[in-house]
């Protein structure tokens, strides 16, 4: 295991950042820190990098123990969300800088400069001071100043979060790509879902403070350990006390199925090439279900309409919270509905 | 920026010249006009004067050992003020703005009854080694560095504090040591600033009076700066040569002046 991270907790004054975390992060992947704003992604990764201490627990990479080691020793790569280049030093600069100061020989250095920039598609760049980039440019100079020497990890901070979605979607599959050239165990930080789903071999789905679960993309969408991990990695709608996808959803004009609930129409919508309906149940609950626009013409949808909603075979859902504040303490595994 | 009808705007610009040039433009040209009154013998005069030129170059001494600690203590104590959390910061960012607003009369009295030979912690004790603090060099150099501490520290700390610690972070993941990320990126970031304090710092250090007049005892010839020799010229009716002196002292501010205005566009 290239990550070893073990009951770590991290406290701002009163506040806990980090509650007792566990997480091990395996050699050679992927790996995304996934989850919503101020659920303490960075703060993990900082205690990894040793740029945060911890209050208690330990951190192992690659097998020694980093939990009191000085960032500089830990051999770690880390990339800022907003870059940090160093602004008075022109791109080439930027990258040799960890080479400068282990005192490496000029020449190595300038060839593993050259290395880099080629990698990272900055080569006509060298001399340009980083003001003179785009964002895009930037944050592919912060990766290549980070690869260049070496690290057994690199960690990288939302390293797209500050740009715009055609440049990220580009950043990322160029990293994919990257990653499979380069194969550095590489942990990165999003709140993107879509970003986890589509790049990492592993995500770790980090909450107020907690994991809340770890898996591939399959695995979590497949079988979310609970109904937080459900709801953020797609659309949920909740029907007889069960959290289920909108799509997931069947919708029948005549009772059918046993488990089937009445329910009136509320609003048809149609958004390009899908419908959405809101329909309530006789039990008063506010259910969305989602169905291809071809689908919703045969049936004649129309406002006020009494249909009948139930699970589709094989859906995956989670038991829905019971209080009404976030209701994250309620751990259900996933189980596909009876039917 | 609020819309002002052309006169208004007109009184505003004169009524700012008349005060500037009221205040410091014509009486400094009275001095340098006095100086000049006949030709340059009154300048080769007092820069032949030994007296003068002792005095120069005890200003100079003093100044160069008072910009050159300011400068150390102050990016040092800039740093633990914008990079450290630790108990008495806020008292101590306080105090670093005492010397803006005591007179350097009261400055000098303090470091006297601190640091003379008679009582005081260490003064005795020293003194009995045959080192002297007071009426010599190291109190003046000490009372000039405490006119000229906050002007440092109060350039380097905005900009510490808007360069934040991610470049410092980002060189340490990097591998660098402390020392290697203060040499080669923060102290780089800051450079401007660190230029324009010390330079700030040069031009107080050159002009203080009162400080340096009660803790270096006014020794002529012997502890007298150049601001000192001025007055006491002027005392002594020797009014050309306090006006000659007086413009040497200027050339260095205007020097000063001149290396700020050049600075300026780098700072952004
Ligand atoms: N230096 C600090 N002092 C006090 N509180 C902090 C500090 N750093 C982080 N926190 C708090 O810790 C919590 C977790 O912060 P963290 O930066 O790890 O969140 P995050 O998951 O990275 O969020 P985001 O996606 O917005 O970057 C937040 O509530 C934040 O306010
Ligand atoms: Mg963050």
């Amino acid at each position: 295991m290239s990550i070893d991270v073990q009951h770590i907790t991290k406290r701002f004054g009163d506040f806990v950042a980090l509650d007792d975390v566990s997480v091990t992060i395996p050699s050679g992947g992927l790996t995304a820190l996934l989850g919503p704003s101020g659920g303490g992604k960075s703060t993990l990764l900082r205690v990894i990098a040793g740029l945060e201490s911890a209050d208690a627990g330990s951190v192992h990479i690659e097998g020694t123990d980093a939990t009191r080691l000085a960032p500089q020793k830990r051999n770690v790569g880390f990339v800022f969300q907003h870059y940090a280049v160093f602004k008075h030093l022109t791109v080439a600069r930027n990258v040799a800088f960890g080479l400068e100061v282990r005192k490496v020989p000029r020449a190595q250095v300038r060839q593993k400069v050259h290395e880099l920039l080629e990698l990272v598609h900055l080569s006509q760049f060298a001399d340009r001071m980083p003001s003179q980039l785009s964002g895009g440019q930037r944050q592919r100079m912060a990766l290549a100043r980070a690869l260049a020497v070496e690290p057994s990890v690199l960690l990288l901070d939302e390293p797209f979060g500050a740009l715009d979605a055609k440049v990220r979607k580009e950043l990322r599959d160029w990293l994919r790509r990257l990653h499979d050239e380069v194969h550095v165990t590489t942990v990165f930080v999003t709140h993107d879902q879509e970003e986890a789903l589509e790049v990492a071999d592993e995500i770790v789905v980090v909450n107020g403070g907690r994991v809340e679960q770890v898996g591939t993309p399959d695995e979590l969408y497949d079988a979310p350990a609970n109904d937080f991990v459900m709801g953020f990695l797609g659309e949920v709608t909740s029907l007889g006390g069960r959290v289920l996808r909108p799509h997931d959803v069947e919708l029948e004009t005549g009772p059918g199925r046993d488990a089937a609930r009445e329910a009136i129409v509320t609003r048809v919508l149609r958004i390009g090439f899908e419908t959405r309906v809101l329909a309530e149940t006789v039990q008063g609950e506010q259910v969305t279900v989602v169905m291809t626009r071809t689908h919703a013409r045969t049936l004649e949808l129309v406002e006020g309409m009494t249909v009948w909603l139930s699970a589709a075979p094989g859906a995956v859902s989670v038991a829905a919270p019971t209080g009404a504040a976030g209701g994250s303490d309620e751990r259900d595994p996933a189980v596909p509905l009876a039917v | 920026m609020v819309e002002s009808t052309t006169p208004v705007r007109w009184l505003l610009r004169l009524l700012a010249i008349g005060y500037v040039f009221m205040l410091v433009a014509w009486p400094v040209g009275l001095l340098v006009q006095h100086t000049f009154a006949d030709g340059l013998t009154t300048l080769t005069a007092t820069l032949t004067d030994p007296g003068v030129v002792g005095a120069l170059r005890l200003t100079a001494l003093v100044t160069f050992w008072a910009v050159l600690i300011n400068l150390v203590f102050g990016v040092t104590i800039s740093m633990l003020l914008v990079r450290y959390e630790f108990p008495g910061k806020r008292l101590l960012s306080a105090l670093i703005d005492v010397p803006l607003s005591v007179s350097p009369v009261v400055v000098g009295l303090a470091l006297l009854l601190a640091y003379n030979g008679r009582d005081g912690w260490f003064g005795p004790t020293l003194e009995a080694h045959g080192i002297r603090l007071v009426f010599d060099l190291p109190a003046m150099v000490m009372a000039t560095c405490f006119v000229a501490l906050p002007l440092v520290i109060r350039e380097v700390v905005p900009v510490l504090t808007e360069i934040g610690d991610d470049q410092e972070q980002a060189a340490r993941s990097l591998g660098a040591s402390a020392p290697q990320t203060f040499w080669r990126i923060t102290l780089p970031s800051i450079r401007w600033a660190v230029v324009y304090g010390v330079v700030l710092s040069l031009a107080r250090a050159v002009g203080e009076f009162g400080a340096v007049k009660i803790v270096s005892g006014n020794f002529t010839g012997r502890t007298q700066t150049a601001t000192l020799v001025v007055e006491q010229q002027y005392q002594n009716f020797q009014q050309d040569a306090a006006y000659a002196t007086s413009f040497l002292l200027i050339l260095v501010s205007v020097a000063c002046l001149v290396v700020v205005a050049l600075l300026r566009p780098g700072r952004h």
